[in-house]
């Protein structure tokens, strides 16, 4: 048999993430079950609470509750699916994957960054789907193309969070199960905000939490965005929490990694 | 002038809080060469394969690879190895192909060159057919083989196979020792893989070292280990009434030796001295029930180097290989 001669060049960062970036994503295709719970149980949600709350939010002078509830879904759907990078990243440790990419010459951080750009870009994409399938019926977003264009960049960095937590927890848990367990303790900060009903029919204690929520904070400025139209205070609104939530996920993801490569030559 | 192997390590040694797993290892690979590293679970070899493959810091002691330290020159280690982990860690979700243009960016390979590396590997451990499925649909054998083809994809110069055949039914398992052999053959690669089968071992290895609780117990050619051994193993059994007996006969023939069943000696007579065995225990009154001669084998070698079988250690564990955590998928 004749043999290939293959030539090395030096490793590339950019290329390396790249091609993990691409895996995370085509392996979240090719898996269902990981993305359809993200856009289906926000979308139920919603049908179920048109019909349940819609009356009482048009009567505060809001003309559609596909308009108020849109951010909600979007924010449900990333707080949903942003752990399943997380979750992938911890088979990977329990599968000996993690192994094999951590004995190639690989650069270290595109262990991180493969897994969290891929987040970026499913968020943004998964942000973009609902949009448009809630424009299908009806929804309106009064900030038009800059709003659209804000609303789904911050999606994508609470994205890349929520996932640079749950990847702090794979990396320091080796566990998928464990990264599972974190789903429903992201999706407590939407049942405590104003996801559903405006905060100023709000009271006593329950008001003060949903206040001092973070994803509130997000969730009302993308809802700016979308009712009122666009402005650069609401714009900034949306992303700083955002922003904050990844500074500080990837910090915890990658003091998790050094942890657990510290042990390696 | 020293001479360089292409895998050496002097006094290697790691622990785990109070347990010591690799107690002060010496080994030297020769160039060219399929090392076996033989013994029975958690006796250190896969220990010793991670500390090779840069994957796991020595507690003392050091090791080089191709010329590098594994401590201090880990990444330019990891360019020259070619590695395949126990229970051949492969994304199921990914195709065979998918896989292999992964690890040729992983090793900074050309586009164009990998893809063409990537078929002829593929063509090399028949998979070119089942290429664009998904590996998640590959038997045993086949995930094994993929996970050699990865190993390659950059040409190393050491290979470091950890119980590549571990799990396998017995045809993918000498498939797979056929391919190991064939590339050692073509390609030169220096080869080291741990099993916990003697057939393995003996059938694959130019060399091999038996390691026990952490410690090589001895190394050498299959060939010469055996010889060493000596005399053939006499294992008998007779009426549990009679086993003392027995023994008080035996010991008149060699030493006592152990064996999966019944009682065993090495014969110093060798096999002429097997009529004289079964003349004296007839004298004696015992009726044997079952004899068997057999030739020194590497169980004997490892018997006779810790006083226990391999044997049946490694058929308590000859089966798939202790299942990871449910993977997705």
């Amino acid at each position: 048999m004749s043999t290939v001669v293959v030539t090395v060049r030096e490793i590339s960062l950019v290329a390396q993430t790249l091609a993990l970036s691409a895996r995370a994503i085509r392996n979240t295709l090719r898996q269902p079950q990981q993305w359809v719970p993200s856009f289906l149980f926000p979308l139920l949600l919603l049908a179920v609470n048109t019909s349940a709350l819609g009356k009482v939010i048009r009567q505060q002078g809001v003309d559609s509750y596909l308009n108020f509830a849109l951010a909600t879904v979007i924010v449900q759907g990333i707080l949903f699916a942003a752990s399943n990078s997380g979750g992938d990243l911890a088979i990977d440790i329990q599968d000996g994957f993690f192994d094999r990419l951590v004995a190639s010459p690989i650069a270290r951080p595109a262990i991180l960054l493969g897994r969290l750009s891929a987040s970026l870009v499913l968020g943004v994409f998964q942000a973009a789907v609902i949009m448009i399938v809630l424009a299908l019926f009806g929804a309106r977003v009064a900030g038009g193309a800059p709003a659209i264009a804000v609303i789904a960049l911050a999606a994508g960095l609470l994205a890349v969070g929520i996932g640079s937590i749950s990847c702090a927890v794979a990396v320091r848990s080796g566990s998928s199960e464990t990264v599972q367990a974190m789903t429903p303790l992201f999706t407590m900060f939407i049942f405590f905000s104003s996801a559903y009903f405006p905060k100023d029919n709000m009271v006593g204690w329950f008001r003060g939490i949903v206040g001092a929520n973070p994803i509130d904070w997000t969730i009302s400025a993308m809802r700016d965005l979308i009712l009122d139209g666009f402005d650069t205070t609401s714009a900034l609104k949306a992303t700083v929490i955002p922003i904050l939530v990844a500074v500080l996920g990837v910090t915890l993801a990658t003091l998790a990694m050094s942890r657990r490569l510290r042990d390696i030559s | 002038m020293t001479q360089t192997f292409p895998i050496q390590a002097e006094g290697l040694v790691r622990t785990f809080g109070e347990v010591v797993a690799v107690n002060g290892v010496d080994l030297q690979v020769n160039a060219g060469e399929i090392f076996g590293f033989l013994g029975p679970n958690g006796a250190g070899k896969s220990t010793v394969v991670r500390m090779l493959c840069t994957l796991l810091r020595p507690t003392s002691g050091s090791a080089r690879v191709a010329g590098f330290d594994v401590a201090t020159e880990a990444a330019q280690v990891r360019r020259v190895i070619g590695v395949a982990l126990q229970d051949a860690a492969i994304d199921p979700i990914m195709t065979g192909r998918e896989l292999l243009d992964l690890q040729a960016v992983l090793h900074g390979i050309a586009r164009a060159d990998a893809h063409r590396k990537a078929d002829e590997l593929l063509e090399r451990v028949g998979l070119s057919a089942a290429a664009e499925r998904r590996v998640g649909t590959y038997s045993g054998g086949m995930r094994r083989r993929l996970d050699l083809a990865l190993a390659l994809i950059h040409e190393p110069e050491v290979l470091f196979l950890d119980e590549p055949t571990t799990g396998l039914d017995p045809t993918s398992r000498v498939a797979l020792w056929e391919e190991v052999r064939r590339l050692n053959t073509d390609l030169g690669t220096t080869v080291l893989l741990t099993t916990q089968y003697l057939e393995e071992a003996d059938q694959l290895a130019d060399r091999i070292a038996i390691i026990d609780r952490g410690k090589i117990v001895t190394s050498g050619r299959p060939a010469d280990l055996k010889a060493a051994v000596g005399t053939p193993t006499l294992g008998i059994d007779v009426a549990p009434g009679s086993v003392d007996a027995a023994k008080v006969v035996l010991a008149n023939f060699g030493e006592e030796r152990q064996v999966a069943k019944g009682l065993g000696i090495g014969l110093a007579a060798g096999a002429a001295g097997m009529a004289d065995v079964i003349r004296a225990l007839d004298v004696a009154g015992l009726t044997l029930e079952h004899l068997e001669l057999t030739p020194p084998s590497l169980d004997d070698v490892f018997a006779a180097a810790t006083g226990q079988r391999l044997e049946g250690a490694g058929a308590a564990t000859s089966g798939p290989p202790a299942g990871r955590k449910g993977r997705r998928r």
